[in-house]
């Protein structure tokens, strides 16, 4: 197992506790709640797509092999409102992500907890209506 | 379970916890009183004579306010003085939370998307329920026929194992909410811009974009053999109010709820909505529900529509990025290799 690719063993039922209520669609249809993914990767583009917002990330294994992946964010349009641009979020730009991994096995997943390496959180809800991006 | 049916729970939930905010710098709003009469406030005029309500207007403040009230507060449709107090202390909880630049060490890992990833309430909802009439709060009794009613083939019924593009709903395919569903308040994108000309109305919804054209003339709707997702609206003015009724409906289709969600409505629905500016930043909405195929009787939903500042509609572009058509559909068919490689 990749270290920087960890599926992680946690139980599926702690883990269903928080109710997906964000969503465009329902997370079940999409995303397996048994198979928790926590990855390092790089910012490949962010995707202003509605309903939702797509990352596309470039996932390091321990072999120097590069895989791409596909994190679900949140609707644009909210993001936008909290103050988020195309800027926001630059290619080359190191996260870390953990959800959970598609149902059919492809490389996506939904976005659970996506931070900076520090431990920032990605989209900081501190913003209003109109306003700019939050200082990061 | 239903996708819907889970956003629908889940919102029902939500309501049994704090209520959110969203701008921490906007001046939380005094605690309401009881709703300003709808004659104390003139509001402008249009250069042609009519009532001005243009503007871009959300039902944010009531997200997560059930549809249906909560047993506990019996025939009581707004909150008291201290429940409002409390939900506004939430709030306040809510957008510091919101506030935090970094993830607590011991966050969990769940199934849903961060919360300060959503769109939020600005202060509290004065109402327990999104129906204001029958005095309980609660939806009329569903007809035995309507219960057994089936939604057509093709038309979505958000099937758990879809085996097609149309085994989704109308919302997740993003083709449409219906009329209610694109204006009661939902987890995000509420936004409700109204752009009036001389005899005409349209309503632009910022979710799955409708654009609601109402004309003013009058008279009678078009014939019955016409019907749509969004109905045949005509509108007229009633002092300050804009009074919309909508008929020729398709039926069968989208549901009263959030989204269009719930049980779907008949061809014979026919909806009266009242507009009615009520100060500049607040429009008084009502909407009075008369579906004889599906309730034994009609009932009124309320809420309040707002101006915030800043505030503007984004585009909804929905269908191209629908990402999760093709997701579920390949969830589904791993599930079923999965099940067959079992046996």
């Amino acid at each position: 197992m990749r270290k920087t690719l960890a599926v992680l063993t946690t139980t599926a039922g702690l883990l269903l506790a928080a109710v997906p209520v964000w969503a465009h669609h329902a997370f079940a249809a999409e995303f397996d709640a048994s198979k928790p993914v926590k990855f390092r990767a790089t910012v490949v583009k962010m995707e202003w797509i509605n309903p939702h917002a797509w990352i596309q990330l470039d996932v390091k294994g321990d072999d120097g092999k590069v895989t791409r992946w596909a994190v679900e964010a949140a609707a644009p349009n909210a993001l936008l409102r909290r103050g988020w641009n195309k800027s926001s979020l630059l290619p080359g730009t190191e996260i870390l992500v953990e959800g959970f991994q598609a149902k059919d096995g492809s490389n996506k997943a939904n976005g659970s907890i996506i931070t900076f390496t520090d431990g920032r959180k990605l989209f900081v809800g501190s913003s209003g209506d109109g306003e700019g991006p939050p200082k990061q | 379970m239903k996708p819907l049916v889970v956003i629908i729970i889940a919102i029902v939930v939500l309501t049994a916890l704090p209520a959110f905010a969203q701008n921490p710098k906007a001046a939380p709003a005094a605690a309401p009183k009881a709703p300003a009469a709808a004659k104390a406030w003139t509001g402008p005029k249009t250069p042609w004579g009519d009532p001005d309500i243009q503007g871009t207007w959300t039902s944010d403040d009531c997200i997560g306010t059930p549809l249906n009230r909560p047993a506990q507060f019996g025939d009581r449709l707004y909150y008291t003085e201290q429940e409002l107090a409390d939900r506004e202390a939430s709030l306040a909880r809510q957008a510091d939370n919101d506030k935090q630049e970094f993830v607590a060490s011991n966050a969990r890992v769940g199934t849903g998307p961060p919360g300060h990833w959503g769109e939020r309430a600005r202060r509290p909802c004065r109402q327990t329920s999104l129906i204001v009439d029958p005095p309980n709060g609660r939806t009329p009794d569903v007809l035995p026929e309507a219960r057994t009613r089936r939604v057509p083939e093709g038309a979505g019924n958000d099937n758990p194992m879809p085996a097609s593009w149309e085994d989704f709903s109308y919302y997740i395919r993003c083709i449409t909410r219906g009329v209610t569903g694109s204006i009661f308040p939902v987890i995000y994108g509420n936004g409700q811009q109204i752009v009036q000309g001389p005899g005409f109305v349209t309503i632009l919804q910022e979710m799955v974009h409708e654009a609601r054209v109402i004309p003013l003339k009058g008279g009678a709707h078009t014939s019955s053999n016409i019907r749509s997702y969004m109905g045949d609206a005509r509108g007229h003015w009633e002092g300050n109010t804009l009074v919309v009724e909508t008929t020729n409906f398709l039926g069968n289709r989208t549901g009263l709820g959030g989204n269009g969600g719930g049980m779907p409505t008949s061809d014979a629905l026919k909806l009266t909505e009242r507009y009615t500016r009520v100060s500049p930043n607040e429009l008084k909405y009502e909407v009075t529900i008369d579906d004889p195929k599906t309730y034994v009787s009609p009932f009124k939903v309320g809420f309040p529509l707002t101006q915030e500042p800043g505030y503007q509609n984004f585009e909804y572009a929905c269908h191209e990025g629908n990402n999760a058509m093709f997701n579920s559909l390949s969830g589904a068919r791993a599930q079923e290799k999965t099940a067959q490689e079992k046996k």
